[in-house]
């Protein structure tokens, strides 16, 4: 727009010329400010080169009264860049001139204007770029904690896993251990031993025992969930689904599943039925659930008829961008209804320790 | 100047430019002349359309370029635009050097009156530049080599017409020779009836300045560094 008003600008100083039939020097004056309007348009020039366009105007003003049209420019770059020291050679040097009509008045306040004008939008403008360079900056912070949230998850998972282990393991040495050393060295003793003292080291042996073997049945049946785990989850969640009919296989050992994998499969199977059930007009869903030796596979495909542009909601995003926090993947596809794969990788390092 | 060498090569290459960059200056020195208009043979006066050619054929390799993605690779090279842009300007600038000798010191040989020769090769140089100058903003204009070119084909009948290289300026209408300032063949029309006429040095100067002028302003358009 800027670069729009200077070159009419010298489109009008030209024809100002071609009209009052001017001697042929006066057309240098045209050429230079061309120039210069020509730099400004593909550089950033400093604020002293608006004293080289005074100067010119000023050098052809002897040749060329109306050479103080060409002030407008000059006039124009010191209001953009709010250097107003520039206009005061030029309100100075204006009386100089021969010319002094009230259409140079006009020319030059439309130049000022314009200047001021084009200020205030180049501000309006910078200060629309920060903002969106601050909310993108913003964006990008946000995905970063989340994802560092959703590693830290994973690890706050393995980190309960090996707790738990450890505290069943100090159950079984301090309480379990303890008593059944105790029972070996009291038949230690009973061999030793005769009549009455024979009877009361056997029967603490008994009592030791016993006390032994419960502690043990409570530790195991602590271990036990009360709530269903694992695979058990998925295939109630597939049973319970009413809206279509469901057919839900598995296969492997699901033991190597990681305990933190189980919620991201269980997420991504509802988010499944769910949009087969708001979106899909499909009459059977297929569920396949396999687990190897290094990976484990969930996939839901049904045999609605899927759409060619599928939209990805915000469910299936954040299923994706946990499922790569896990080092798996989610990938979707809608071309013979709708299959949705989520495949996880177990870590063995972290699963052999 | 690796890049210097690869334009003379390219343009070397090319069978019809070596044609056009040879034959047509070899056949301008042999026009004949004529009594009135214009002042200096034929071939002297058509000469600055033929600049204008060879600029446009010279400047054509540079959209080449664009279309065919160097200057993409380029952006990604420790080459400098300032540096391709330079190397190649100067490529061009030493071939219509040469061929401006070739046609001024042809004429004298062959004994054309051309009155200062001197002074005409100056023109023809400056000229020359301006041309090329030209030709580059022009073809930063276009993505395509072709319709750049045959767009510029009409472009140059009508500057040339209207700047005085294939009519006398005289016979325009007034508003035209006024308008027809602008045109940088108006400006060599000037300074080749200088260099028969011989006036005042500084008119000469003025021409030569205005030229210059004119080559720096499509320089500053020409340099866009557009990428295709």
């Amino acid at each position: 727009m800027r670069d729009v008003w200077r070159f009419m600008n010298i489109l009008f100083l030209f024809s100002l010329w071609v009209v009052q039939d001017e001697n042929i020097i006066s057309f240098l004056l045209i050429v230079s400010l061309a120039i210069l309007v020509c730099l400004r348009w593909r550089f950033q020039l400093p604020a002293w080169t608006i004293l080289i366009d005074i100067g010119l105007c000023i050098l052809f003003m002897p040749t060329w009264s109306n050479s103080v049209f060409g002030f407008a420019l000059p006039l124009f770059e010191s209001f953009s860049r709010q250097k107003y020291i520039y206009t005061i050679p030029i309100v100075a040097l204006l009386p100089i001139g021969e010319v002094f009509s009230v259409l140079l008045f006009w020319f030059l306040f439309q130049a000022g204007f314009f200047g001021v004008i084009d200020n205030q939008w180049k501000k309006q403008r910078d200060l629309y770029i920060s903002e969106a360079d601050r909310e993108r900056r913003a964006r990008y912070e946000l995905e970063n904690i989340k994802e560092e949230l959703l590693e830290a998850n994973c690890k706050t998972a393995q980190l309960a896993e090996v707790s738990e282990r450890n505290r069943i393991a100090r159950d079984l040495h301090d309480h379990v251990g303890h008593d059944l050393t105790g029972a070996s060295l009291a038949m230690d003793a009973y061999e030793q031993l005769e009549g009455k003292e024979a009877e009361e080291m056997f029967y603490q042996v008994r009592l030791r025992i016993a006390r032994g073997a419960s502690m043990l049945r409570d530790t195991v049946h602590d271990m036990t969930p009360v709530t269903k785990m694992g695979a058990d989850v998925l295939e109630h969640i597939a049973k319970e689904f009413q809206h279509t009919a469901v057919d839900f296989h598995k296969s492997g050992d699901m033991r190597n599943v990681p305990v933190q994998y189980w919620s991201l499969l269980e997420s991504c199977l509802k988010e499944a039925l769910t949009n087969v059930a708001r979106h899909s007009d499909a009459t059977n869903v297929d569920i396949q659930f396999d687990a190897t030796d290094t990976i484990v596979r969930l996939s839901i495909q049904d045999n609605g008829t899927g759409t060619a542009d599928p939209k990805e909601g915000s469910g299936l995003r954040n299923l994706k961008l946990r499922a790569r926090a896990a080092g798996g993947s989610l990938s979707v596809n809608a071309e013979s209804g709708h299959l949705i794969v989520c495949v996880l990788p177990f870590q063995k390092e972290e699963g052999s320790s | 100047m690796t890049i210097f060498t690869f334009a003379l090569k390219r343009i070397f290459r090319d069978k019809s430019n070596l044609a056009s960059l040879t034959l047509f200056p070899i056949a301008a020195i042999f026009l004949p002349a004529n009594d009135n208009w214009p002042l200096l043979p034929y071939g002297y006066q058509f000469f600055g359309v033929l600049i204008l050619f060879v600029a446009i054929r010279l400047t054509g390799l540079l959209i080449d370029d664009r279309q065919k993605g160097v200057v993409k690779r380029l952006a990604a090279a420790p080459v400098t635009h300032f540096q391709y842009l330079f190397q190649n300007l100067l490529a061009f600038s030493v071939i219509v050097i040469a061929q401006c000798i070739l046609v001024i010191a042809g004429g004298v040989m062959y004994g054309n009156e051309l009155y200062e020769p001197l002074w005409l090769l100056v023109l023809f140089l400056v000229f020359s530049f301006t041309a090329i100058a030209f030709t580059l903003a022009w073809n930063t204009l276009y993505r395509n080599k072709e319709t750049s070119f045959l767009i510029f084909m009409a472009v140059i009948m009508i500057i040339a017409m209207l700047g005085g290289l294939i009519l006398p300026v005289d016979m325009l209408p007034d508003t035209l020779e006024k308008i027809a300032v602008i045109f940088p063949t108006y400006w060599l029309a000037e300074g080749i009836e200088w260099v028969v006429l011989g006036e005042n040095i500084g008119d000469f100067l003025l021409i030569n300045g205005v030229l210059l002028l004119y080559a720096l302003l499509f320089l500053i358009i020409g340099s866009i560094r557009r990428i295709g």
